[in-house]
This record gives C-alpha cells, structure tokens and sequence, in this order.
C-alpha cells in the first residue's frame, strides 16, 4: 500500500469515526443501531487487507472512546480484531466476490456487538446480552443497507490490488 | 502489537477513568475533535429538524388539545405557587433559615449542544461541547428547560460526559411534590424512570410530579438541588410480596433526542 493510499483510508476511517459518534449513533430503529464505522471498517479492509484493518480499526476505535470520552482502548481492541480477522477474509477466501462485504458486514456485526459485551463483561461493567440481542437484527439490517453505498465510495477511493499483491496461503516455515 | 497497546490503553483508562495523564491526552483529544463533532452535528440538524416537523405534524391536533387543557390547569397553579413564594421568602428571611444554594435563583447556565450520543445499550452517555473551561466540573446537574437530563461523570477542558437518568449507573434522590413522598429515581424499562424505594404506606397517583430532592446521603450523594423536575408518574403498584411501590415514572425531558442542554454551576459557595 502506497502512502497516498494509507491517508485515504485513515481520512476516510477518521470521517466515519466522527459520523458514527455525532449522526449515526442517534439512529435508533427497534432497539437496533447502526454502525457506519464497522461498515467502513470492512470495506477498507476487505481492500487493503489484514495490517491496514487492523491497524484502521485500533485508530478509529481511538477517535471514537476519545471522543466519547469513554475507557480509551476498549472500541480500539475490538475494532483492530474485527478489521484484521475481515482483512485475512479479504485477502484469502473474500477476494473478488460480489457478497463478500455484505457476508463480512452481517458476521462482523454480531462478533462486533458480542465482542463488545464480552470486554464490558470482563471489565465487571453492564453487559446486556438481552438488549444485544434484542437489537442485532435491526443493526444487522441497517448495516447491509449501509454497506453499498460505503463499499462503492470506499472502492472509488481506494482501487482493489492486483492479485498479486494478495496473500494468498500460509506458508509452513522449516 | 496493536492488541497489546489497546489492552495496555483499556488498563490504564479503566484504572483512572477522570484523571491521570491518559485522561488529558484524552482530554486534550477530544477538544481537538470538537470542531469536527460540532460540523457534523450542525450539518445532520436541518435533516433531524425536518423529521422532527414532519413526526410532530402528525400528533399535532391532539396535542394543542391537550396542551391548552394543561396551561388552564398550570395557570391556575402558578399563581397559587408565586403568592407561596412571596411567603416563603419572607419567612426563611424572618427565621434566618440556613440552606445550600437554591434552584434556580443560585445558579447560573452554561448552554451548550450534544455531540455525541450513547450507540448501544452499554451506557447511557452523551458528550456535551463545554467543559471544564465553562466551569462544568465533574458532578455538575445537566438540565433542558423540560427537566433533570442527568450530571456530569468525566470532564475534559472543552467536553463533558453526561451520564443521563436512563444510564443504569444513575440514582436520583428524587420526591413526589404533589404527595411529599421521598424515594430514589433509578432507570427503569426503555426510558421511563423507576421511583424506588417507596414505602407501601405512601400515596402515589397517576400524574404526580416528581423533583430532585436536594438532600445529602452518604450512600446516595446527592449532586443536584432541590426542585429540579424530573418527570411525572405514569404508574404505580405494588404486590403483596413487595415491600416498595413500583412507581413508573415519564422522564420530562426527551432523553432519547436531546439537542441543546444546560448545564447548572452554583453561584453560592456551599
């Protein structure tokens, strides 16, 4: 990835950072809300792979719980963990199919929203497995139509790799 | 690396939520965020203001009704209330009675806009655009013209973090005026409130108002002034087993869509 390509990504992460924190959170629909952040999160690594979405999700998962001024850290490690398990996806099985983003958006937001709930837990914080529930197909919904419109924007800015650019197995050393 | 350096972070923010210096890095960020926050929030509001017109069109009729059946009845009651007053005041004057600061006459307003909304049923916070610069300290009442909203829990020197009555974390020391019956405002289902701890001996009825109560307990420390409104009671009942009322209260202010808040600091020293 190019240095022109890494600013795109982190403006374009840094935008639906601040999009989710001030718009998108106010969406409530049937318990269920969206997140334009986890969305982008995957369009961009789903193009650039497992280190870009690992590497986006920690800072944009910063700019959100310092925003909110919520326990730094805490958005940050989920969001690296869903940005390079969906950039390994990208790299490997996701490549070139058309319902990769939409499967990726759909997985990403029940491990997102149960990740979540296992860091709250852990912390000894509320963790309302019944509210999560209660609200994840809404959000899974409101997520996949979100994910067209973020996918082509993030496509037209950050063009797919040549193939190969990709990681493309696992190599055994020795 | 980066999942060491989150768990690192998480450590530490955890360990010193409102203080340290990871707390002013973090406040230091968040000033730097602000602008952008306030942009977005200011280009989403004609979009909010157009759905709020068009879902306020469709109760309209019913509500002007019921409105001006409520302001014949609030009419009648103020005036009531501003003779009280008078008297009041005379009295406290003629009995040199000593008290904390008063709602609304000893405090003054910072008026600011939210910027950021709770985005899951974690926690029920929003971020305010003031701060510790404005005089918001840690604990400060964050009120609307409607009622109570909730205090502030972190504070950096240009936001704040509300913590709003429907986050699990808040207990209100809160009174019924209409019946001076005394209990603790907790969240309840969706966003209603719960008056808890009321004693079954009480008298609650459909409607009651419900303030601050403005007292100080060491379990339940107290950070608002007396007769802040905080909503009225939409049910109350109680079983056999029970030994408090299950009072349901209707929060004044629309917690759910706040826009622009008020933040109360004292103008008395306590």
């Amino acid at each position: 990835m190019n240095r022109l390509d890494g600013v795109k990504a982190a403006v374009l992460l840094f935008v639906a950072a601040i999009l989710q924190v001030s718009i998108f959170s106010q969406v409530h629909v049937l318990g269920g809300v969206p997140d334009f952040l986890l969305v982008t999160l995957v369009a961009v690594s789903l193009l650039r792979g497992a280190i870009v979405g690992a590497v986006g999700g920690f800072f944009a998962g910063l700019i959100v719980d310092t925003a909110t001024l919520s326990t730094l850290g805490l958005t940050s490690l989920v969001l690296t963990i869903a940005g390079y398990w969906i950039g390994r996806y990208g790299e490997t099985t996701g490549r070139d199919r058309g319902h990769a983003p939409f499967t990726s958006v759909a997985v990403i937001t029940v491990l997102y929203s149960f990740g979540l709930l296992l860091v709250h837990f852990v912390l000894g914080e509320r963790a309302p497995a019944g509210a999560i529930v209660r609200g994840l197909l809404p959000a899974i919904f409101m997520n996949l139509i979100l994910t067209a419109p973020a996918y082509a924007l993030t496509r037209r800015l950050l063009r797919p790799r040549a193939h190969g650019d990709y990681a493309t197995e696992v190599q055994l050393l020795g | 690396m980066l999942i060491i350096g989150a768990l690192a972070l998480l450590t530490i923010s955890f360990r010193s939520p409102t203080s340290g210096a990871l707390h002013d890095v973090q406040g230091y960020g968040a000033t730097a965020l602000r602008p952008f926050q306030l942009a977005a929030e200011r280009v989403a509001r004609p979009f909010r203001d157009v759905y709020g017109y068009f879902s306020g069109l469709a109760s309209a009729k019913s509500e002007n009704k019921k409105l001006k059946a409520e302001l014949r009845d609030v009419r009648a009651t103020a005036n009531a209330n501003l003779a009280a007053a008078q008297r009041e005041g005379e009295l406290e004057k003629l009995m040199r009675f000593e008290q904390g600061s008063k709602y609304p006459k000893d405090y003054r307003s910072v008026n600011t806009t939210v910027i950021s909304y709770p985005s899951g049923p974690f926690a029920q916070q929003v971020t305010i655009a003031a701060g510790s610069s404005s005089g918001i300290r840690v604990g400060t009442p964050i009120v609307t013209a409607d009622g109570l909203v909730g205090h502030v829990s972190n504070v950096s020197s240009d936001t704040a973090l509300v913590m709003l009555l429907t986050d699990p974390d808040s207990s209100v020391p809160a009174r019924d005026v209409t019946q001076g019956v005394a209990g603790i405002i907790r969240h309840g289902q969706g966003n209603t409130l719960i008056l808890d701890r009321v004693s079954k001996a009480a008298q609650i009825q459909k409607g009651d108002i419900i303030v601050t109560q403005g007292t100080v307990d060491r379990r339940y420390p107290d950070l608002y002034p007396y007769g802040i409104q905080i909503g009225s009671v939409l049910s109350a009942s109680t079983s056999d087993i029970a030994s408090f009322y299950t009072v349901q209260v209707t929060p004044f202010a629309q917690l759910d869509s706040l826009d622009a808040v008020a933040a109360l600091i004292s103008t008395k020293h306590r």
